[in-house]
């Protein structure tokens, strides 16, 4: 009755792999960018700005992944339109994405001493010179080691796409595993799969972490 | 726009909401005291370098960190009884908590136990104590004090990371959810409901954790 | 008269730290504010260019105003350099590129004429070169060096200077002293808030003793070291020497 080779598994599997790869940049692309605009209202100096992005952030931080993609996929339904999974996966965790990002990197924004904004300032620069010129460029070398920390999260956060029905690496699993009867195998090579992808992403985090107490420059 | 918003479709089913918010806080309450457990001997024998198990440790924790929870609950319910191994929904739901938690907080109470000044057990040493005296006073109980805000979010992160556990039939919060919307056919309704009671838990669950935090683990009266 | 600052009241919450300041000072002139730690003397100096706000009073450089809750510092900033007691340097720029950077940026001169301004700059401070070399490759003395050549590459009218030596190792105060005295001679005016007295009587030509949010007492630093009129002058005096 099984008609699925290890071969015809694996290769399936691949294929789910390439789906959650596509998600994974889409998301990390879009989401940064969503991340850098996120990042400007939450240190804006008007306030109304700084509370709409800090409540969006606390929302996407405080909610599951998975009532965000609920809400993302029925949402649009509401509007009359037939939302396809990959288009509310890729929203939600863009969305999702953007709001952690926002926070990790105004972390390292806000690490960077008083005195360079007070120099820059004296120099009579404007704020978005003083952000171009001096505050990012520093605040970009502490950020690169969480950013790939977080790109991790993200591999996995796509795993939960598969419940709104995106055929990525882990919802391919599932149907494997039920047409096959091996879920055992069929996880285990799931898992690794993920392990593959992730753990090559957290070492790397892991060696810029140890290398940022290197010279500025 | 022709759709009207109607919340009252969700009211009505505040005791399923009740009972899955319920579970779901049981669930994290299990996973996290066992959880930090696990992690906290992880800890101690990564810190130690106990051979074998420093090792094995080690390979657990890359596994877990690099996997998604969805998968590691998959295998433990759909996967594992292959082996013999039959497990309910809760019983999966659970170890999959306290496996994951687990390899978290090896991590981070490890690198509380590392940032322990030498001097400070050799101070200890100095003053006669013994070596799971110094352990027990010098070593884990700063380091723990030192790392309970990061274990308090990680904690927060795995009962919103729960939400999974739908998918197995365990009936926790969103489980209700998917019922809910199944019988009302309100599903933003619902879920934006559903989304703010898991925003509520995740607020009252860390100040609970910094009640408890300041009560046990710091142990330090207001100055 | 080059500044002038009239009526000048600044609260930290309850805290009154200026408690009405006014102060003429002209062109080349070289101005020493000292005072105790909590006089107010480093809340005035950040208050002329905007570094701190101000509930109370007008402060006017070289023709340009600046009002109490003023946000558009631009015009101002431009005509007031500043010197920090923890340099301040951009880490991941070289020392060359520090003092290109604001000329490039604020004043749009083309990027040759900033390096050939940079030079300059780096050359009036002794330090002509170590155009390459980062922040973190120079000494503490050198540093601030490179701070001065930072602020002076924006041609400013006045050039504070907030305890620029407190921060260094006392073998590397005098080359950073000897590079502002120098720009004294060329007739630079300069505000600075300093714990060197032997310098202030030396270089300077007005002294300014604050007192709980007031000037107590101005005049000549001779004159002042000498026969101090007010008892807390007196105080402060003894208590240094």
């Amino acid at each position: 009755m099984n008609e699925f080779s290890t071969w015809d598994i694996l290769r399936n599997l691949g294929f789910g792999a390439l789906w959650t790869i596509g998600l994974s940049l889409t998301a990390f692309v879009l989401g940064g960018s969503a991340g850098l605009l996120l990042l400007t209202a939450r240190m804006s100096k008007k306030v109304w700005l700084q509370r709409a992005a800090r409540a969006y952030i606390e929302f996407f931080q405080g909610t599951p992944l998975l009532m965000q993609l609920f809400m993302v996929f029925f949402g649009i339904a509401l509007l009359g339109v037939d939302v396809p999974p990959w288009l509310a996966a890729a929203l939600g965790l863009t969305l999702f994405s953007s709001a952690y990002l926002a926070e990790i990197w105004r972390g390292c924004v806000e690490a960077i001493p008083k005195g360079q904004w007070e120099a820059s300032a004296s120099l009579a620069m404007t704020w978005l010179e003083q952000m171009r010129h001096v505050i990012l460029p520093q605040a970009l070398r502490i950020a690169v080691a969480p950013t790939v920390g977080f790109s991790v999260q993200i591999v996995k956060g796509t795993a939960v796409t598969s419940i709104i029905g995106f055929a990525e690496l882990t919802k391919t699993g599932s149907m494997l595993a039920n047409a096959t009867f091996q879920p055992f195998m069929v996880f285990g090579f799931v898992a690794l799969g993920y392990f593959i992808l992730c753990y090559p992403l957290s070492h790397f985090a892991a060696h810029l972490e140890r290398k940022f107490h290197a010279p500025a420059h | 726009m022709a759709y009207s918003f109607d919340f009252t479709a969700v009211a009505q089913y505040h005791t399923q909401l009740a009972v899955g918010v319920g579970y779901t806080l049981m669930l994290t309450a299990l996973g996290a005291v066992l959880g930090v457990t696990l992690g906290t001997l992880g800890a101690v024998v990564r810190a130690w370098r106990i051979r074998p198990f420093a090792q094995l440790f080690g390979l657990y924790v890359e596994l877990i960190r690099n996997t998604p929870f969805i998968v590691q609950l998959f295998f433990i319910f759909f996967g594992l009884p292959a082996l013999g191994l039959r497990l309910g929904e809760w019983q999966a739901a659970i170890i999959a908590v306290v496996i994951n938690l687990g390899a978290y907080s090896t991590e981070i109470i490890r690198a509380g136990i590392q940032a322990i000044p030498r001097g400070q057990i050799e101070a200890a040493g100095s003053l006669a104590m013994t070596r799971t005296q110094i352990f027990r006073h010098v070593v884990l109980q700063p380091a723990l004090q030192k790392v309970w805000p990061a274990l308090s979010s990680q904690i927060v992160i795995v009962m919103l990371g729960t939400s999974v556990c739908s998918q197995i039939a365990a009936e926790e919060l969103t489980f209700a959810a998917n019922f809910i919307q199944s019988r009302n056919f309100r599903a933003f309704e619902t879920y934006i409901v559903v989304a703010l009671i898991y925003l509520a838990l995740s607020v009252g669950v860390r100040a609970l954790l910094n009640q408890i935090g300041q009560r046990f683990v710091v142990k330090r009266r207001p100055a | 008269m080059l500044l002038r600052i009239d009526g000048l009241h600044k609260h930290f919450g309850a805290n009154h730290v200026l408690k009405g300041i006014d102060l003429r000072i002209d062109e080349g002139q070289v101005v020493a504010i000292i005072g105790r730690s909590g006089s107010g003397k480093s809340t005035l100096l950040r208050s002329i260019n905007g570094l701190e706000t101000f509930d109370d009073g007008l402060i006017e450089v070289d023709g340009e105003r600046l009002y109490a809750g003023q946000t558009d510092l631009r015009a101002l900033r431009q005509k007031v350099g500043m010197v920090f007691q923890q340099f301040n340097l951009f880490p991941h720029l070289s020392a060359g590129q520090n003092v290109m950077l604001a000329p490039q940026v604020v004043k749009k001169t083309p990027v040759a004429e900033c390096e050939t301004i940079a030079r300059a700059m780096l050359a009036k401070v002794g330090l002509a070169e170590k155009f390459d070399a980062y922040p973190d490759q120079l000494s503490g003395g050198q540093q601030q060096r490179v701070a001065i050549a930072r602020a002076l590459a924006m041609q400013p009218k006045v050039l504070l200077c907030d305890e620029i030596t407190s921060a260094l190792d006392p073998e590397l105060v005098n080359e950073v002293l000897a590079v502002v005295k120098q720009l004294a001679s060329e007739g630079m005016t300069l505000i600075m808030v300093t714990h060197e007295m032997r310098f202030a009587r030396e270089v300077g030509d007005k002294l300014v003793f604050m007192y709980q949010g007031r000037v107590h007492e101005s005049g000549h630093p001779k004159d002042l070291f000498a026969s101090p009129q007010t008892p807390e002058l007196q105080n402060f005096i003894g208590a240094i020497n």
